[in-house]
């Protein structure tokens, strides 16, 4: 449950994948097949002269540089640049602040009781709470919580390593209750994702315990 | 000590039908994100070598633009090399890097359509969404099959892929494992539970068995 650009990230993947294929295939073929050898020496003879003509006839005046090459060199940079920024979006979405107030109910009045002013919950607030409430478990190994936007919502993200032979279901329900607890506590709710994974801690921690 | 090396197997039953109310966590497509694969780590290996090939291609032609000599290889003599190929390079190693070549390109191409499972499940629950990794049911139906057969930890393997889970006993030398209890056991866990996808469950009681556990 991140910003990462899932369809993006296929598409771009099947895109190189087949780009690289037909390379291999294209280079098994050369090696492989004489024709096709004859074929691409004859086209590429005449490929190559017609490129040298091209740049030759688009040299900038007085240097020798063709503004064909500068052009290539900035599609170059550009996917360069492309690259950079598809790297940037893998994982992102992470927000500090779980609410906030809209700038409407900023205007209270001492009638009823409300004071003027903006009210904004941190994620960490999230984080301590849930944290301080689950560190008594001991089949619980870490907690982790992250606020998320997720569909134009800000959702938690709540990641607990469970020891081996913990009950998934009695974690489940613990956390439900805490998540219950902390709509009321908070007057808002969020959409919450938890996640009970085992990892390399939990497995190398001795698991007597629970199990 | 079992001198029958022949082993025990039960298969359990299918899903039993769900029921209770439908979640209102407002997380489906939350969920649906996170028990299949992002393919992260293929787009960023993509990305890098993407970026280090446009990199060594715009430094050959700052040299050659600016008269430097070439590093590896100028961009005339490379097209040239390229255009004249089959000619100036061993057809034995052109056909071998072909095929590595074609090989890692199919298994991008894999990658990017194959739907990639990270091995996680989905708990039912109403508030909040649950999803949990294969190897903590695996570890809390092993608690179970453990207790049920009344041997320790380490004569129980489970083994949970998408499709089913495998619950292997190796029973204490001179202390019968009845493959039918672990069974019931174990699938009265997996219905406690409940997750989706459900997978079949299959008791294997091994043959022979563990000497003074």
């Amino acid at each position: 449950m991140n910003g990462t650009p899932r369809v993006l990230n296929r598409m771009l993947v099947l895109i190189f994948g087949a780009v690289v294929t037909v390379l291999g295939v294209f280079m098994v073929l050369l090696a492989a097949v004489p024709a096709v050898g004859s074929w691409w020496g004859a086209w590429a003879q005449t490929g190559s002269l017609e490129a040298g003509r091209a740049f030759a006839n688009t040299w900038i005046p007085g240097t020798r540089v063709s503004w064909l090459w500068i052009l290539a060199m900035a599609f170059l940079v550009a996917v360069i640049l492309l690259m950079i920024w598809w790297m940037s979006q893998q994982g992102t979405g992470r927000r500090d602040l779980v609410a906030w107030s809209t700038a409407g109910t900023e205007h209270g009045s001492a009638e009823t009781g409300e004071v003027p002013g903006r009210v904004a919950i941190a994620a960490s607030t999230v984080d301590q709470a849930l944290r301080t409430a689950l560190a008594p478990r001991r089949d619980l190994l870490g907690t982790s919580v992250a606020a998320v936007e997720f569909e134009g919502r800000i959702a938690l993200r709540l990641r607990v390593v469970a020891r081996q032979g913990a009950d998934p279901l009695e974690i489940a329900r613990e956390v439900e209750r805490l998540v219950s607890g902390m709509d009321l506590l908070l007057g808002h709710g969020c959409p919450v994702l938890l996640h009970i994974a085992s990892g390399t801690r939990a497995r190398f921690s001795r698991a007597e315990r629970v199990r | 000590m079992s001198t029958d090396a022949s082993q025990a197997q039960v298969d359990g039953r299918q899903q039993p039908d769900a029921d209770g109310p439908a979640p209102d966590h407002g997380l489906a497509l939350a969920v649906r994100r996170e028990t299949s694969s992002g393919r992260v780590f293929a787009a960023a290996l993509v990305a890098l070598v993407v970026t280090l090939l446009c990199v060594y291609a715009l430094l050959e032609s700052t040299l050659q633009a600016i008269g430097q000599p070439a590093w590896i290889i100028d961009p005339e003599t490379a097209s040239r090399f390229v255009a004249g190929l089959p000619g100036g390079a061993n057809a034995g190693v052109l056909g071998l890097l072909g095929v590595v070549v074609a090989v890692v390109g199919v298994g991008f191409v894999l990658l990017a359509v194959l739907p990639g499972r990270p091995g996680r499940r989905v708990l039912p629950s109403q508030r909040i969404a649950v999803v949990l990794d294969d190897e903590v049911l695996a570890s809390a139906l092993a608690r179970r099959a453990r207790t049920a057969a009344t041997v320790r930890p380490e004569q129980v393997t489970v083994v949970v892929s998408h499709g089913e889970a495998i619950v292997n006993v190796r029973p204490t030398s001179g202390v019968p494992v009845r493959a039918e209890d672990v069974l019931a056991a174990v699938e009265d866990e997996l219905k406690r539970l409940r997750p989706e996808p459900y997978p079949l469950l299959r008791v294997r009681v091994a043959g022979t068995g563990v000497i003074g556990a």
